[in-house]
């Protein structure tokens, strides 16, 4: 599967000093409604299951069928771009490799989720190294959310990534740049990227990088309809 | 002969087992005066209820072969298939499905959106079958219409909408409030047939005015009348039915509906419902292929004056003769008529016609497009179509499973040998996914199905209805054989042994086939292997694919592709190179790295979530591959794949794990390799038995 990771949109964090978000360590990545944020962040969970890491997709708005076929159309999408060739061993790869929690009509509590993971690793000797996280509204939910799920992230030493959804009308920023709605979240959050279409293409930016200053030219474009690295 | 076609209505009731569908159409039979008392399912009076009509049904209180009645409504006919809601009798609800025009979904008020539900759903898109949903049991404690509304939209993705708020939840429910007409609906007198209309209860009026609301903006979509309406603030109910109509009809829409069948609350609402909102005959596109026309697709006319086209749906034997449930696409049928058999072209004429109600019947002389009525004593089978001799029309056939699981039987006694015989020819023509063979090297009568219970109800059916007692060995698995890779051959099959020889030489490979269906090609060049022996050369290869040499199951899924050749020109004959072919895959196939498939099956868990780990570690010790875990409110589903020799007593297990809080359902998902370790263990344990056998 080297082909796709080298036109993986997380190429981007090769731009970052870590290489990556590491284990322990919340991501974020950040765009406006209708950009594209789902299929970008499946893009970063295929990734990590092509790097034949395992992982948890926590769903908190779709049902697991919803969230199974995001994954397979974007999965059908990547065969026909890359021209792939050993389609069902990958597809084998990310059936075994991924699990899907989810949790609805506002069932979800981090408790549960402690509960669910140490299920995971204690019953079935899935032990995660990554976790992709839908669907929680960043405007909402409140600070000791995030402060569980650092928790977790520590504990089970596992990326955790999620997406948030950012407003054209809000342009506030804290003292370090961070824009709405991870502003107030920065001291708990690792790296962050935002996916923002511009008039020469769609484009992930770094917008923080663990740390370290984010360096000028940290951004990849990404072909907008594969969501595939270009540059 | 109904009056109007656009006055009838084909319906089914589907849904989980137990969220009270056969109370529901007890009460409408009730209600429209086809029965005059009322006999609950697990009744104390031992009467059981009028749909379920076989004794086994009765007895275990579920509903396992479809029965057909018919009731008139205000004004319109309605014929209503009642469906069981076991996962194993699914090809029941399949064949109900295919027929019906409309159907109502039944969703229990405490136990929601179950995974039979899903499934049942998902049959009913597979069918393009617009439905009303009807959340039952809102006096059980527990209940929460609103929960089941959501799970309905986001769940089963439907755009749901309460056409009704319950009055009072629970022991307190006693009516409904229609948002439609803004009044509430109470339903009195012993059995609930005294509907008094009255205001809406003052505690209820904000929220029944949010929800009507809620109500006008969604079916407004389907109706620019309404919105103009809207915007004058001029709402009739007509506008409102006729968007909740049409938005129904393009299956844009749910319209829901509350009560409790066993209080006798909210079910006149839902006949209403039948009329106003599911289509009739004529809203129904309906297509046959043209077998004269290359199998052209032809759109059905719906009218009665048309030349007939039917479908055999369900044929069923009584102690008269065989009765078989026919609906009527287009075109008349009366007493007396030649109708013909398009399968056979065999000329059948119309006896005796029947109305179906429950297990009674009512004759009639004749009827026309879009009704549904039975026949007596005409030999078919489920999915023959039948036209008049001008037309050789055939119904798209019905999507029907391949059976996963089998069992061998056999007779106790020489009497019960002759009745088993009996019963299986019945249960053959009743249900395509029951089969039987027997087993050419140990002379076992195998039957086979869609699970331990699609079995087991089989097993005991031959006892009680034909006086079989047989006895039965382990459940088997129908696992099969594929080549792994390609393999080549070349074969010469001679024999001399007085008179005419024979003689055949065929050269090629095997190789695994990308689709999975067996393909023969044929690259003979200069005419090596003359054009007339190369279906006999197709065959015999054919004939090997019943029987792989691994572990003696069916071969799945074989490209063969035949690129030289010699014949004979005495000695070769189409016998000789049938021989040839059956030489040329023994001689390739143990190259061709054979491997072991097996059924793999979704499985559906439902379970309290504090159970969630024991569920999934007991899935996990079943070679179980773990796909989702959902949890809403405080309960989960596990789903997951796993294979069906592994699922054997998996009722029992799951019982002592969740202290009997869990169910499960499974459908076959697809055939996957067996792995290694257990193939071994497998190939051991077959041969093992068939030396013993």
């Amino acid at each position: 599967m080297n082909d796709f990771i080298k036109v993986s949109p997380l190429k981007i964090l090769y731009k970052s000093s870590y290489k990556g978000l590491g284990r322990g360590n919340l991501g974020v990545l950040m765009a406006r409604a209708g950009v594209g944020k789902t299929a970008c962040l499946i893009h970063i969970a295929l990734d990590k299951l092509f790097h034949k890491e395992k992982l948890v997709h926590v769903s908190l708005e779709d049902v697991p069928e919803k969230v199974t076929s995001y994954y397979n159309v974007i999965f059908s999408d990547l065969v026909k771009a890359l021209d792939m060739e050993d389609e069902y061993e990958n597809r084998l790869l990310l059936d075994r490799n991924r699990m899907i929690l989810a949790y609805l009509n506002q069932s979800f509590e981090v408790r549960r989720l402690r509960e669910n993971l140490k299920n995971l690793i204690e019953k079935i000797e899935f032990i995660p190294d990554s976790l992709i996280v839908d669907g929680l509204d960043f405007e909402e939910a409140d600070r000791e959310i995030f402060e569980g799920f650092k928790e977790i992230a520590a504990e089970f030493q596992v990326e955790v990534w999620f997406s948030a959804l950012s407003h054209r009308h809000i342009t506030d920023v804290n003292e370090r740049g961070i824009p709405y709605p991870c502003s107030h979240l920065d001291d708990l959050l690792s790296v962050i990227i935002q996916l923002q279409p511009t008039q020469e293409g769609v484009f992930l930016t770094l917008l923080k990088d663990h740390d370290s200053e984010v360096t000028p030219d940290a951004s990849v474009r990404l072909d907008p309809n594969t969501f595939l690295a270009t540059t | 002969m109904f009056d109007k076609i656009q006055n009838l209505r084909n319906i089914g009731i589907s849904a989980h087992i137990d969220s009270g569908k056969t109370t529901l159409t007890e009460r409408i039979l009730y209600y429209t005066k086809k029965i005059f008392a009322v006999h609950e399912v697990k009744g104390k009076d031992g009467v059981g209820a009028t749909m379920d009509s076989m004794e086994l049904e009765k007895e275990r209180g579920i509903t396992i072969s479809s029965a057909a009645t018919y009731c008139i409504w205000k004004g319109h006919n309605i014929n209503i298939i009642d469906t069981p809601g076991h996962v194993d009798f699914t090809i029941e609800v399949e064949r109900s499905l295919r027929v019906l025009d409309g159907s109502i979904l039944v969703l229990c008020a405490v136990g929601g959106v179950q995974s039979q539900s899903i499934t049942v759903d998902r049959q009913m898109n597979r069918y393009r079958v617009p439905r009303i949903a009807f959340i039952n049991k809102c006096d059980r404690s527990g209940a929460d219409p609103k929960k089941v509304l959501e799970q309905l939209r986001q769940r089963l993705n439907h755009n749901a909408v309460l056409m009704q708020i319950p009055i009072g939840l629970e022991g307190d429910f006693i009516g409904v409030v229609d948002l439609v007409a803004m009044k509430a609906v109470y339903f009195e007198g012993p059995y609930g047939e005294d509907i008094k209309v009255g205001e809406v209860p003052s505690h209820l009026i904000d929220e029944a005015s949010a929800r009507r609301e809620e109500l006008l903006d969604v079916v407004s979509m389907f109706s620019d009348e309404l919105t103009e309406a809207i915007l004058e603030g001029e709402v009739s109910e007509e506008l409102i039915h006729e968007a909740v109509r049409r938005g129904t009809l393009q299956r844009e829409l749910t319209p829901v509906f509350v009560g409790s069948a066993y209080k006798n609350i909210g079910v006149q609402p839902v006949l209403d419902a039948v009329n106003r909102y599911l289509p009739s005959p004529m809203d129904v596109e309906n297509i046959a292929l043209d077998m004269n026309n290359d199998e052209k697709e032809v759109i059905l006319s719906s009218d009665p004056d048309d030349l007939l086209v039917a479908l055999a749906f369900k044929p069923e034997v009584t102690p008269y003769g065989q009765l078989t449930y026919l609906r009527i696409y287009q075109g008349s049928i009366k007493k007396g008529d030649d109708i013909i058999n398009t399968r056979n072209r065999k000329k059948v004429k119309v006896g005796r016609l029947v109305r179906m109600h429950a297990d009674e019947m009512e004759e009639i002389s004749g009827t026309g497009a879009g009704d549904i009525v039975a026949l007596f004593g005409v030999d078919c089978f489920s999915g023959d179509t039948f036209t008049n001799s001008q037309l050789s029309y055939t119904m798209t056939s019905m999507f029907v499973p391949e059976p996963v699981i089998s069992l061998s039987i056999s007779p106790k006694d020489n009497k019960s040998d002759t009745n088993m015989a009996k019963a299986i020819n019945r249960f053959v023509r009743e249900d395509p996914t029951f089969r039987s063979h027997v087993d050419q090297e140990s002379g076992e009568t195998i039957i086979s199905g869609m699970g331990e219970l699609h079995l087991d109800i089989y097993v005991e059916r031959m006892r009680r209805e034909f006086n079989a007692e047989v006895d039965t060995g382990m459940p088997q698995v129908a696992y099969r054989e594929a080549v792994s890779r390609r393999a080549e051959f070349d074969y010469t099959h001679k024999k001399q042994t007085g008179g005419a020889g024979q003689y055949g030489r065929v050269a090629g490979y095997m190789e695994p086939s990308e689709d999975g269906v067996y393909e023969f090609i044929n690259e003979i060049k200069r005419g090596l292997i003359p054009t007339e022996y190369l279906p006999s050369v197709d065959k015999g290869f054919q004939s090997c694919l019943q029987k792989g040499q691994l572990i003696g199951f069916p071969v799945l899924g074989m490209k063969v592709t035949v690129n030289d050749g010699k014949a004979h020109s005495v000695d070769s004959s189409e016998m000789a190179f049938t021989h040839t072919a059956i030489g040329a895959f023994k001689q390739a196939y143990k190259k061709s790295k054979p491997i072991i498939l097996e059924p793999i099956m979704k499985v559906s868990i439902e379970c309290p979530s504090e159970f969630q780990g024991n569920v999934m570690s007991s899935v996990n010790q079943r070679r179980g591959m773990i796909i989702s875990a959902a949890e809403d409110g405080v309960f989960t589903t596990v789903d997951a794949e796993v294979p069906l020799s592994e699922m054997f007593g998996y009722a029992t297990t799951l019982r002592s794990l969740t202290q009997g809080k869990a169910e499960f359902t499974m459908e076959f998902s697809k055939y996957s390799k067996v792995p290694e370790s257990v193939a071994e263990e497998l190939k051991k344990r077959l041969l093992e038995r068939s030396k013993g056998g």
